[in-house]
């Protein structure tokens, strides 16, 4: 029997091993790609101080520590089902169950699928699948294509994929449809555009957003959004063209794109076709919760941390006793911010299972510090209102404990 | 081509969904029963937030805090053989 069973080799669960094992407990980690890292392992961007920053990198000083502390990690085992039982938890996967006293599920995030007319022609992917292919499978997506979806992750696996040699036509928006409000309207778009203005990488773009934060300034910008895009990395941006359908055969051959009115309207007549041999639809993240689901997990609906999360504490706890979560399954956020509160739910674990000692108390307080600095800290904020989001949960998790 | 499938694995269309959803006024579960949308293959991985969106604007509601479509065990596609086998680890 295990002390501690982790789901998903993430920067969150990996960090959170590394914690146990710090304290000696009997630790598995388990996660269902072929390879530890998680999402971390396709992350390579730029941040505003010229660091870059390599998620295969970081990925390996995280196994590094894991190996040197003697974690078992193992890929290519994925979990289906989880039952309570009186010593904890029987987890079922692919390769037999699992028992555990401790259950810390870290699955992180899964991409919001955006339908257009053509989008489960072979060629159309998810930016988050280019990214794997690109960055971890070393894979050309392609030779040519177009981006349809504008926000921070489609904009920084745009260039991952500028960077890889393969050729971005564009990115555009998806033609207003009722599933697909929040990627096809302009001015939605452009709301959240100019929160993450402080990344881009032309002074002209940062210094325009420091107006476009005042609402009349931004519909006008809407408005008069320039006709060929604005440029990032020379890849144009356009949030005034809408991709309407993705044309092929027997795989992507072409799209169609239109001009669109401020409110997401298409203008007849200004239809064009773009050839390209992939599409990336980048529809955002949300929290991969399926097995809190479940085992009995009680649920928030919480729009700042992306959808449904499952209701837990600061410390990762959730109201089922010996069961954690953490990284992006409690909201989404940046990796180091996963990173962080995976090492703070190792150490509640730890809690847990070992006597609490004043240096535990210690630990378990830096550790809680140092998730708060680095939520500040972060350069990539997904959802603007996180700080709100972060506190509506804690107000849930102590109604759920009471009653 | 203006069809835009949602369920992929048995092939719904929006129209489809909408159509049920103003027809009969239902919930995310019922819609899911009258079309099939979410019982596929994948389990509904791929078009639950879809289905959970459409139903959010056609009738306003915002999501509730309980998951709309019940989430069920096995949660991947996984083998009769290794759904039986209760073997556990050391």
């Amino acid at each position: 029997m295990l002390d501690v069973l982790i789901i998903g080799a993430g920067p969150a669960g990996l960090s959170a091993a590394n914690a146990c094992r710090e304290w000696d407990l009997n630790v598995l980690v388990i996660d269902e790609f072929p390879q530890p890292g998680g999402r971390l392992l396709g992350q390579l961007h730029q941040e505003p101080n010229g660091k870059w920053w390599n998620g295969i990198e970081e990925t390996r000083m995280l196994l590094e520590k894991a190996d040197a502390l003697g974690a078992d990690i193992r890929c290519g085992l994925s979990a289906f089902h989880i039952e309570k039982a009186s010593h904890g938890f029987s987890v079922y996967t692919n390769q037999g169950v699992f028992d555990t006293a401790n259950l810390l599920i870290a699955t992180g995030a899964a991409e919001s699928p955006v339908p257009i007319p053509g989008w489960t022609l072979p060629g159309v992917m998810s930016i988050g699948a280019a990214q794997v292919m690109t960055n971890v499978h070393r894979v050309r997506v392609g030779n040519r294509g177009i981006i349809v979806g504008v926000n921070v992750l489609s904009a920084a696996i745009a260039r991952e994929l500028q960077l890889a040699g393969v050729e971005i036509h564009s990115m555009a928006l998806p033609a207003l449809n009722i599933v697909n409000e929040e990627h096809g309207h302009p001015r939605k778009v452009m709301e959240r555009l100019v929160r993450m203005a402080h990344l881009a990488p032309s002074a002209w773009i940062r210094f325009g957003s420091q107006f476009a934060k005042i609402d009349w300034m931004r519909n006008l910008a809407v408005k008069f959004y320039p006709k060929h895009g604005v440029k990032m990395w020379g890849l144009p941006i356009h949030i005034r063209k809408a991709v309407t359908e993705i044309c092929g055969k027997d795989q992507v051959e072409a799209v169609t794109i239109c001009d669109i009115t401020a409110e997401g309207e298409r203008i007849p007549g200004t239809e064009q076709t773009i050839e390209v041999d992939f599409v990336c639809i980048a529809g955002g993240l949300y929290p991969l919760a399926e097995l809190a689901a479940v085992i009995g997990c009680p649920f928030q609906y919480i729009e700042e941390l992306g959808g449904h999360v499952p209701v837990h504490n600061e410390q990762m706890e959730t109201p089922l006793e010996g069961l954690y979560v953490a990284g992006n399954i409690t909201g989404i956020e940046s990796a180091k911010v996963a990173r962080a509160q995976g090492a703070l739910a190792g150490l509640s674990i730890v809690k847990r299972m070992c006597r609490e000692s004043e240096d535990l108390k210690q630990k378990i307080h830096e550790a809680k510090q140092n998730v708060r600095t680095i939520r500040e800290q972060v350069t990539i904020q997904f959802h603007p209102g996180i700080h709100q989001g972060r506190l509506k949960m804690e107000t849930v998790f102590k109604e759920v404990c009471d009653q | 081509m203006d069809k835009i499938i949602i369920c992929r694995c048995e092939e719904v269309d929006l129209e489809e969904i909408e159509q049920t959803v103003n027809k009969y006024g239902s919930s995310a579960r019922e819609t899911k029963l009258r079309t099939r949308a979410g019982m596929g293959y994948c389990g509904g991985r791929t078009c639950r937030p879809m289905i959970d969106t459409i139903l959010e604007q056609l009738t306003g509601e915002k999501p509730k805090d309980k998951i709309p479509l019940k989430v069920q065990p096995p949660v991947r596609p996984v083998s009769l053989a290794r759904l039986g086998d209760k073997t556990h680890h050391e």
